[in-house]
C-alpha cells in the first residue's frame, strides 16, 4: 500500500506544523509550506495526492493557486482551508475544482476523512 | 445637513467596526485552530507510544510552551480590541494619542498583512496627552489608513508618524511604495474625513501621498475643555 501524500499551504506556520505532524503520525507524507510562492514549485517537484489548501493567503490570490495546480495536474485533489467567514471564497474554490473544504479549526477525524475520500475518487 | 452628515458618519463608523471585528475573528480563529492542533498533538503523542521517551516529553513540552505563548498572544489582541470597544464610550475623554493608534495599528494588522503591507510606528513618546474623542480620531486615521492600503501595492510600508509642538499634535500618514489609482470606492469619502476634522477641531492636509492631520493640544472648540 502506497502513502498518501500531503502538501499543507498555509501561512498559519505553528497551525500547519501540528496538523502536518499529527498526519504524519498517522502515518501519512505530510509536508507543510508556509508561503503561497513555495506552493507550486513543491507541487511540480513532490507530486502530491492531496493538497490542503488555505486560499487566504498574503499578498497572494488563493484561487490562482489552485487553478495553477488543477492546471498543472486535474488528478492532485485539493481540498480548502478556511476561515468560517471564507465560505463564499471556498465555494468559490469548488467552482475551479477543489475537491472539498474544511473550516478552521479543523477537526482531525474530519479532516482524515476528506483526504481518504479525496484519494479514493483520484 | 449636519445630521445627515452624522448619519453617514455611523455608517463609515460601523463599516470600520465590522472589518475589525471580521479581521479581529479571523485572527483569533486562527489562534485557536493552532491551539486545538498542539492539544490533540500532545493527545497524539501520549496514545501513540507505550512508553515515553525523552524526545517526546521534551517535544510535548515545547508543543505546551507554544500553547502558552500563543494564548498570550490571543489575550493581548483581546485587550485591544476591548480598549478600541471602550474608546465609544464617552463621546470625549483625555487620552494619550499613541495608545490609539497602536490600538487601530493592532487592530488592522490582519487587513494590511494580506497585501504584505508593513504598518510601521514612528511614534514622538513624549506626546502630551489631548482632551478630545479618540473614537472619532481613530476613525479618522483608519480612513486614511484605509485608503492608502487599497491604493499601494504588494510588499509596501505605510508609516504612521505622531510629533507634537507646544500648541499642536501631528499625525502623520505616510506611504511608501508604488501607488495606483483605484476607482473602487473606498469605505470613508472625503466630505466625512473633513467633518470628522471639523469636529475633533483639527485640521488635515495632504503633501503628494502624505496626510497631515493636526489636533489642538487644548482639545476641539466645539467642547468646553475643562
Amino acid at each position: 500500500m502506497t502513502v498518501t501524500k500531503i502538501l499543507l499551504v498555509d501561512d498559519e506556520v505553528e497551525f500547519v506544523s501540528a496538523l502536518s505532524e499529527r498526519l504524519r503520525l498517522r502515518n501519512y507524507d505530510a509536508k507543510a509550506v508556509y508561503h503561497a510562492e513555495d506552493a507550486m514549485p513543491t507541487i511540480m517537484k513532490d507530486k502530491p495526492d492531496v493538497v490542503l489548501l488555505d486560499l487566504k493567503m498574503p499578498g497572494i490570490d488563493g484561487i490562482e493557486i489552485l487553478k495553477a495546480i488543477k492546471k498543472f495536474d486535474t488528478t492532485i485533489k485539493v481540498i480548502i482551508l478556511s476561515g468560517q467567514g471564507d465560505r463564499e471564497i471556498a465555494d468559490e474554490g469548488i467552482k475551479v475544482g477543489a475537491f472539498d473544504y474544511v473550516m478552521k479549526p479543523v477537526d482531525i477525524g474530519e479532516i482524515i476523512t476528506k483526504i481518504e475520500q479525496a484519494k479514493k475518487s483520484r | 445637513m449636519e445630521s445627515e452628515k452624522d448619519s453617514d458618519l455611523r455608517l463609515v463608523q460601523l463599516s470600520l467596526i465590522a472589518k475589525i471585528i471580521a479581521s479581529f475573528t479571523h485572527e483569533v480563529k486562527n489562534h485557536l485552530a493552532f491551539i486545538k492542533e498542539s492539544a490533540g498533538l500532545v493527545g497524539d503523542i501520549m496514545e501513540s507510544r507505550k512508553s515515553l521517551t525523552k524526545q517526546d516529553i521534551q517535544q510535548s513540552l515545547n508543543v505546551l510552551q507554544s500553547v502558552k505563548d500563543q494564548i498570550g498572544k490571543t489575550s493581548d489582541l483581546c485587550n485591544y480590541l476591548n480598549r478600541f470597544a471602550h474608546r465609544m464610550d464617552k463621546p470625549f475623554s483625555t487620552f494619550g494619542v499613541n495608545e490609539t493608534l497602536e490600538e487601530l495599528l493592532v487592530l488592522l494588522h490582519k487587513l494590511s498583512s494580506q497585501k504584505r503591507i508593513i504598518l510601521e510606528r514612528d511614534f514622538d513618546k513624549n506626546l502630551p496627552a489631548i482632551h478630545s474623542d479618540p473614537a472619532k480620531l481613530q476613525f479618522l486615521i483608519f480612513c486614511i489608513i484605509e485608503e492608502k492600503l487599497r491604493r499601494l501595492d504588494n510588499n509596501s510600508r505605510i508609516i504612521v508618524k505622531s510629533a507634537h509642538s507646544s500648541e499642536s499634535i501631528t499625525i502623520e500618514v505616510i506611504p511608501r511604495g508604488n501607488s495606483v489609482e483605484t476607482v473602487e470606492e473606498g469605505i470613508c469619502p472625503h466630505e466625512i474625513c473633513q467633518y470628522l476634522i471639523k469636529q475633533l477641531g483639527g485640521s488635515i492636509s495632504q503633501e503628494a501621498e502624505e496626510i497631515v492631520v493636526t489636533l489642538p493640544v487644548a482639545g476641539s472648540p466645539l467642547h468646553n475643555v475643562p
